[in-house]
């Protein structure tokens, strides 16, 4: 197996893991775009999920350029991405420079974060469309058809692992769930303020923090996420973990 | 007579408007549960560690006193709601398989209504409560007055949480015509981390790190994202003795 044909492998793994051993959804969605970022011909990927009142919320970025960009679409009501959600429709621009008129605050955004070209993807369920996926390019040029099914067949198979229960296709027990990832959110956003509070650091060093401790002791970031905010797990074991990491060098892993 | 999801939302969004106070703004949303989501009463309660506990809105007498059963009984789908964290949907109280809650379950009989449906309300993370609704018919929920429901009790936080908001009164907080735009101004990232400092800060809970941050963006004459934009940038900090800017003092970065 080439090294790409594996590493595509392993994205598909990691969402199909979700479904099978009960999942972290805001950490399989950052490996979504993560993932989409490394494999595709673009440069970053962002992900959107509405709420049961159809209102949509960033849930994941490959960077900060991209999460901003996708703040920035919610924030003006305008761009690729809530086009793509409100029709249940691919949207892919390979040219952003020609699209001023379509979505007059999005491309100068756009441009000024370094992206020329943009396709954005739905995530559906039969008729539910969940949120949309936008996939950035820094250069002008579409994507190509390898990338553009493959960045589809992630977005298909991610929707499946967001709905654990398949057959539950209405619109209350569909939206129960999608409230689950939005709650994990919520939570996450919190941890990373309780950790840069008592260690002295920003909300980004927190979240490296957080993503560090619970991928070492094995255990769901939305889990570790949710028991720093109630307190039950000190930041301090976080951050003390974080920096005997940094004296042990790379390569150390963790003793009991 | 089915009302499309979007008018609904758009009808319960708009039910607290004009409001004079965080009660008032209850009931009128139990209210309009009734008129909105065929149901015969509905009733908000509080069930938080550390604040009042009991009935705060409901559409009408009935619907408080119900509501009212399961703090003196101590047990009801209400209080199961908030300690699971989700709904807990009756469509047959009567049903003699139904051994949940036998002291709750004889009061309400006796009063005519049949069916229960209790929806947590959440502040942030934590569950402070629940909106409750009444049927006198037996049945489940149809899907659109479920779906109107949960949509009620996301609105319902609003009222709690200015009545966790002690000396800050409903009007004073900028109540404006939309229950979901000011929901969404506290539904934003930099609201999140900031209750999260607070949390770190103080030791409180996520629910009252809200508050506290609403209640002292509104004594500085800022929105809550306002003041957490601050407060994740350090330009505001607060501990214990309570909130003071940086610089203000010679204790300086926290470390």
């Amino acid at each position: 197996m080439s090294g790409r044909e594996k590493q595509v492998t392993e994205a598909f793994v990691a969402i199909a893991t979700t479904l099978a051993r009960g999942y972290d959804v805001v950490e399989m969605l950052n490996g979504l775009t993560g993932d989409c970022a490394r494999l595709l011909d673009i440069a970053s990927a962002g992900l959107l999920l509405a709420d049961r009142r159809g209102v949509l919320h960033v849930l994941a970025a490959s960077s900060e350029r991209a999460r901003e960009l996708e703040v920035h679409q919610l924030q003006r009501d305008d761009g690729p991405c809530l086009d793509c959600f409100r029709d249940g429709a691919p949207v892919s621009v390979a040219d952003l420079s020609a699209q001023e008129e379509r979505w007059p605050a999005f491309v100068p955004a756009a441009r000024a974060a370094g992206y020329r070209s943009v396709h954005a993807v739905p995530l559906r369920l039969q008729d539910t469309v969940l949120g949309a996926m936008g996939l950035f390019g820094a250069e002008v040029g579409p994507l190509n058809d390898d990338d553009l099914v493959l960045g589809q067949a992630l977005a298909d198979v991610a929707s499946v692992a967001l709905v654990q229960d398949r057959t539950a296709t209405n619109a209350t027990a569909l939206s129960a769930q999608l409230q689950g990832a939005l709650t994990s959110r919520v939570v996450l956003e919190q941890a990373k303020g309780v950790i840069a509070q008592q260690s002295g650091t920003d909300v980004d060093e927190a979240f490296d923090v957080l993503r560090g401790y619970a991928r070492d002791h094995h255990q769901r970031l939305t889990d570790v996420a949710r028991a720093v905010v109630a307190r039950n797990l000190p930041a301090r074991r976080l951050v003390d973990h974080a920096r005997s990491k940094i004296t042990r060098g790379p390569a150390a892993t963790l003793e009991a | 007579m089915a009302r499309p999801q979007w008018q609904l939302r758009a009808e319960l969004g708009g039910a607290m408007a004009g409001a004079e106070t965080a009660l008032d703004a209850a009931d009128m949303l139990c209210r309009a549960c009734v008129d909105l989501l065929e149901v015969d009463g509905a009733s908000i309660s509080m069930v938080h560690e550390g604040a009042n506990q009991g009935t705060f809105g409901s559409s009408g007498e009935m619907s408080r006193r119900l509501d009212e059963v399961q703090f003196t009984v101590g047990e009801g789908p209400c209080l199961d709601a908030v300690s699971g964290g989700g709904p807990v949907l009756v469509p047959d109280l009567g049903d003699p398989a139904e051994r949940r809650w036998p002291a709750f379950t004889r009061a309400v009989l006796e009063s005519g209504i049949t069916a229960v449906f209790a929806l947590p309300v959440a502040i942030t993370t934590t569950c402070v409560g629940a909106l409750d609704l009444f049927r006198g018919s037996t049945g489940p929920l149809n899907a659109t007055s479920l779906a109107g429901g949960l949509l009620a009790a996301e609105l319902a936080s609003l009222p709690l949480l200015a009545l966790m908001t002690a000396d800050v009164d409903w009007e004073a907080l900028g109540q404006g015509d939309d229950g979901w735009e000011q929901l969404a101004s506290l539904e934003r990232v930099e609201v999140y981390q900031a209750t999260g400092m607070i949390i770190g800060a103080l030791g409180v809970g996520s629910a009252e790190a809200l508050v506290l941050l609403r209640a002292h963006a509104f004594s500085q004459g800022l929105t809550a994202s306002e003041l957490a934009w601050q407060v994740v940038g350090r330009h505001v900090l607060v501990d214990a003795s309570g909130w003071r800017r940086a610089g203000d003092d010679d204790a300086g970065r926290r470390s």
